[in-house]
């Protein structure tokens, strides 16, 4: 393989390391490697950066129909460029930053757009580096103020201050700013292709460690949103958690155990007068009782077999049904401290609850984030809440949370260059958002419709502004939205496919990758019951062929469903 | 002419008779927002996109846009509704829009709130009322006002009717408003709907008309772009004195812009002639108006630019008559006649008081629940000021009682008789949280402001003086701030420039008196000024008079 003087080098270099150093050379090459191969993107260019953020604070939108369009501009030239709102943007993110590019207006008396405001106040502080930060500041503003351009100019000396490279100096705009930017940003292109860096070297670090088994990861939660506007039906929550070396792949959930009220742990110590702190063997294992009752173990809405067993414990006619531990307790007291130790053992553990991974690991490197909705249902007349829906929605910001991945090997997106429709109603958008990011970061080329399906347009379009984006940048051929509630027929999204029905059979034809996610009954049925009935009438197929047509998209993989 | 044209210019030529993608942008799923070059479109038609500033950030936070939502303004020449056509009004504000009826200041309606979904609704349910938005916004013909409490004038009516035939000559001929709005069949000879007035440009700027009856000059005639004075002698009307570039609107840091009381140019004896004559002066802005620059776009500066002089010989060149003398004319307020009155015809009329031009059920009044009780009566019609008022119009003497006691049951007349002077001569804009351009509160602050400037009026007995007082959120001036006796214009949230000197009657603004006050500020420098003017006035002075005298008569 390798020529006769490379040869000689290389083992040259063999016999004169140390063990460790060779060891330390393998993972290095291992490195190397895994790296190229994650690297396939086609059309990505091959020397110079391919990689760029654009952040623009807009205040009347020129600003980010600028970004837009030079991102569109950037993918043509094999650039990657992620764009984002200076509101949506990370501030954490910008000591990660490489090639950035900041898009800004100016307004009144010198001040950026409220959109920017926060971002702007970010770079104003001290405190952080950007060492690793190449940038350069496209300013928008009106010669007919006197400050203009400020905000852009403050931000331009600012980044400066804090360490970061000006590869391109600053362009200022007037009103009519579209000449200039356009230039702006093809030098900015010449810069980048003509300063191809040697791609920096890869940490040895990267290599993938295999996880045994199910590996629990602790990660700080970092942000916690409800998706829904004020006035709506639904809470829906996107969650980020900060995840630093967790792997996985669009299409995983994380599980999440969740923990249990401390008021009602709290409750259930103090009426059975045990000390919180009696360490006990539950499973060859010796842990403290307030631990295992808040975080490990089930006691709401107890099963029948462990009623059975509680009754054997305490010696008393009990009626055997599913209930809450601490009804038990108040209905059939324990003896004692000991016999309540004895409980404890047959509690059984709680049950970790599965949600979908709606981050890329492309696009939001070292993070995870979930989609999910509190769910509501009436026991007894009173309205409860799912206790994992419950538990995340009142969690708070930068308490450590204990997950661990669970891979869907199933739920995965195809090769780069195939078309993808995803059908993802409700909190079912959620892996789609994973699928749509990451597609965006490594530039695929294969098409991707998305339906989405909610209640209000206005209130409920759950990740609105970043579909929108991804439109705007290309990487959502079409967007098919269903608000049920907005007119007075109630309209789902297996009506807007059908409405869609002659394209929709045409990318089905055509190689097209059918996914659903969301609700399983009645959601994913009226789907496939639409999907059936689109094959039929759009494929001018009989019943029979068109479920054997649906049959063989299963059979191909090419038909995959994630519901629940 | 111009080569350098804006990009609005652009817009318009390009947007096929003012349709543009509005059809598409309506169809968009993704968006509730219309596409960009459509938002310059759509005011043609009527409408502004707007979105609920309040409500940025957090929407942003939930990665939800801008909460867009439209506002729709009516076209009413000299503001007129009958009570059928109000009752629709009413119900379409309850059912597509935040529910309040926003008069405003150039005597029409308009509703806020409206999402992209429910535009064309609303619009067909205005079409079976027999009303339209046709050219209410945009670079063109605005709504035309006239002077409208027809006790002004035994031959009101007949001046009336000329808002009328103004807005109907100056309407622009494409189809568009009917092929997106009201399913109207496209046209397919486009030769049809030729435009001689507009061609395909339309004005460089909006355009604006008022009609004045003396002595009342309600309407602020002077800051129209064209403002017609009626001269009547003895019952008869004799013709009109045109006025030409007037306008208010200027740009906060741009020296090249200020506000401007219309010039009057000469007179006009027939029908034929009036209308001639301001078609023609429309041509000549069209022609000569600034296509570059936006601001400075208006007809003021054309005529500014050519000379007065220099403009009338251009419009008299494409007329076949020469403009007669302008006749002498006084006006001596500008005012709404709160409460009953009787025209020449014994028709009664009573004007209650609007707060800011706000129409709605709060906690002071059931105004709009009033107003609906009466029109179902079906015995009256509706008027609307310049002033941001109603007028509850038309009323036979034998239904006086009967509307009469709906207006005491609702406790109207109540709140318009403890309505203080101040309150009853004031005048704030939109501003907040919908209007794009707004820098500070105007309709949201006022009236907690007026509320304390009544403390400062009663502490110095001054109670009872009417003084005009208005609030802009921003320079550009549609609450007309630049011609009170005492303008707020807002240059920041909190901040307003304050400015004094403007006379009663509106023939002299305001000027700057200092700038970017809060509220502790403003109240402050009134209290010094209420007792200045207490202690010093002349007999009869009124407070712009005063304020005019003592800041800038010297200097001048």
């Amino acid at each position: 393989m390798l020529a006769e003087q490379k040869l000689k080098v290389f083992l040259g270099l063999i016999s004169d390391s140390s063990n460790d150093e060779i060891i330390w050379m393998n993972g290095y090459l291992n490195g190397i490697v895994s790296k190229q191969n994650t690297h396939q993107a086609p059309g990505v260019a091959k020397n110079g950066v391919n990689k760029i953020t654009i952040a623009y604070g807009t205040e009347t939108g020129n600003s980010k129909k600028l970004a837009t369009e030079f991102a569109a501009k950037a993918k043509k030239r094999g650039i990657h460029a992620r764009v984002q709102s200076m509101d949506q943007y990370r501030l954490n993110d910008l000591t990660k930053e490489e090639y950035f590019l900041a898009v800004i207006s100016t307004h009144g008396d010198g001040e950026p757009p409220a959109a920017a405001k926060k971002f702007y106040e970010h770079v104003h502080q001290n405190g952080f580096k950007l060492d690793k930060l190449k940038y350069s500041v496209l300013a928008l503003g009106d010669t007919s103020y006197p400050l203009f351009c400020k905000a852009g100019e403050d931000v331009d000396e600012q980044l400066t201050k804090l360490g970061g490279k000006r590869f391109y100096p600053i362009q200022k705009c007037d009103v009519d700013f579209s000449t200039e930017a356009e230039q702006w940003f093809d030098e900015i292109c010449k810069a980048l292709s003509d300063n191809a860096e040697v791609p920096s070297v890869v940490n040895p670090k990267i290599i993938a460690k295999k996880s045994s088994g199910k590996k629990i990861h602790t990660g700080k939660l970092i942000a916690h949103i409800n998706l829904n506007d004020r006035g709506s039906n639904k809470e829906t929550y996107h969650i980020e958690i900060d995840a630093e070396d967790v792997t996985y792949q669009p299409g995983d959930s994380i599980g999440i155990v969740p923990e249990n009220n401390l008021v009602l742990v709290e409750e259930i110590i103090s009426r059975t007068g045990i000390d919180e702190t009696t360490n006990v063997d539950y499973k060859d294992e010796l842990v403290s009782l307030y631990t295992l009752l808040h975080k490990n173990l089930n006691i709401t809405y107890l099963p029948e077999r462990v009623v059975r067993q509680y009754a054997a414990i305490v010696e008393q006619d009990v009626v055997i049904q599913r209930i809450d531990l601490l009804d038990l307790l108040k209905i059939y007291p324990v003896k004692d401290p000991n016999q309540f130790t004895e409980v404890v053992k047959i509690l059984e553990p709680t049950a970790p609850r599965l949600y979908s991974i709606a981050s890329s690991p492309e696009a939001h490197p070292d993070e995870i984030h979930i989609t999910i909705a509190k769910n509501s249902f009436i026991i007894n007349n009173k309205i409860e809440y799912g206790l994992a829906s419950a538990f995340l929605s009142h969690f708070d910001v930068d308490k450590p949370l204990q997950f661990y991945v669970h891979p869907n090997n199933q739920f995965r997106l195809p090769e780069e260059d195939k078309n993808i429709i995803m059908i993802g109603p409700g909190t079912g958008i959620a892996p789609f958002r994973s699928f749509i990011a990451e597609r965006d970061a490594t530039g695929a080329s294969g098409k991707n419709w998305l339906f989405f399906g909610e209640q209000h347009f206005i209130t409920d379009f759950l990740y609105q502004s970043e579909i929108q984006n991804w439109f705007d940048t290309g990487v959502l051929t079409k967007v098919s939205t269903a608000f049920s509630r907005d007119q007075p027929e109630k309209i789902y999204v297996q009506d807007k496919m059908l409405q869609h029905g002659k394209e929709f059979f045409e990318w089905l034809h055509t190689g097209s990758y059918v996914y659903v996610c969301g609700t399983k009954d009645p959601m994913s049925i009226d789907v496939e019951q639409t999907l059936l009935q689109i094959i039929e009438q759009f494929g001018e197929r009989s019943k029979e062929d068109a479920e054997k047509y649906l049959d063989d998209l299963k059979e191909n993989g090419r038909y995959i469903k994630d519901v629940y | 002419m111009q080569e350098n044209l804006s990009s609005t210019e652009k817009i318009k030529t390009a947007s096929d008779g003012l349709r543009g993608t509005i059809q598409e942008s309506l169809q968009d799923e993704l968006t509730g927002a219309i596409r960009e070059d459509d938002q310059s479109v759509i005011k043609f038609h009527g409408i502004y996109q707007q979105d609920d500033r309040d409500r940025r950030e957090e929407r942003a936070e939930k990665k939800l846009e801008r909460l867009f939502s439209f506002m729709i303004r009516l076209r009413l020449p000299g503001g007129f509704l009958t009570s059928d056509q109000w009752i629709a009004a009413h119900n379409i504000a309850g059912e597509n829009s935040t529910g309040v009826i926003k008069i405003t200041t150039r005597q029409t309606i308009q509703l806020h709130g409206l999402y992209k979904s429910k535009l064309k609704p609303t619009i067909k349910e205005f079409n079976k009322a027999h009303l339209d938005s046709i050219a209410t916004c945009g670079d063109i013909n605005r709504n035309v006002m006239c002077t409208a409490h027809p006790k002004q004038s035994a031959i009101h009516e007949e001046i009336f009717s000329y808002a009328d035939k103004i807005s109907r000559m100056l309407m622009p001929k494409t189809r568009a408003y009917y092929e997106i709005w009201l399913d109207e069949e496209k046209i397919l000879d486009k030769k049809d709907e030729e435009d001689p007035l507009y061609q395909d440009r339309y004005m460089p700027r909006k355009f604006k008309i008022g009609i004045a009856i003396p002595p009342n000059n309600d309407v602020d005639v002077f800051t129209n772009d064209i403002g017609l004075v009626a001269m009547i002698d003895n019952n008869k009307l004799l013709g009109f004195n045109i006025a030409i570039g007037g306008g208010l609107s200027t740009t906060h840091g741009n020296a090249q812009t200020y506000a401007r009381l219309g010039t009057v140019i000469g007179f006009t004896d027939t029908e034929e002639k009036t209308l001639k004559a301001i078609y023609e002066i429309l041509t000549v802005q069209r022609d000569f108006g600034d296509r570059s620059d936006r601001k400075i776009a208006r007809l003021k500066y054309t005529v500014d630019r050519l000379g007065v002089a220099t403009f009338k010989e251009e419009v008299e060149k494409r007329l076949d008559f020469k403009l007669g003398e302008a006749r002498p004319f006084a006006f001596n307020a500008r005012t709404d006649y709160y409460g009953w009155y009787q025209n020449d015809s014994r028709q009664w009329y009573y004007t209650p008081f609007v707060e800011n031009g706000r129409i709605l059920d709060d906690e002071q009044v059931a105004l709009k629940s009033a107003l609906l009780t009466i029109a179902k009566t079906g015995k009256v019609n509706f008027r609307f000021t310049g002033n941001q008022n109603i007028i509850i119009s038309d009323v036979a003497p034998e239904d006086k009682d009967l509307v009469n006691s709906i207006l005491h049951e609702f406790k109207i007349i109540d709140h318009t008789d403890r309505a203080t002077a101040i309150r009853k001569n004031s005048m704030a804009c939109v501003a907040l949280p919908t209007c794009p351009l707004a820098l500070a509160e105007a309709q949201r602050y006022m009236p907690s402001l007026l509320t304390q400037i009544e403390l400062l009026l009663k502490k110095n007995e001054l109670s009872d003086e009417d003084i005009i007082i208005r609030m802009t959120g921003c320079p550009n001036g549609c609450a007309r701030s630049y011609n009170a006796e005492i303008g707020f214009v807002g240059t920041a949230m909190g901040k307003y420039n304050l400015h004094l000197g403007g006379d009663h009657e509106g023939l002299r603004l305001n000027r700057i008196y200092k700038e970017s006050l809060d509220e502790a500020a403003i109240l402050y420098e009134l209290d010094n000024w209420f007792s200045l003017f207490k202690n010093e006035r002349n007999e009869n002075e009124r407070f712009g008079d005063y304020s005019f005298r003592k800041l800038f008569k010297q200097i001048n």
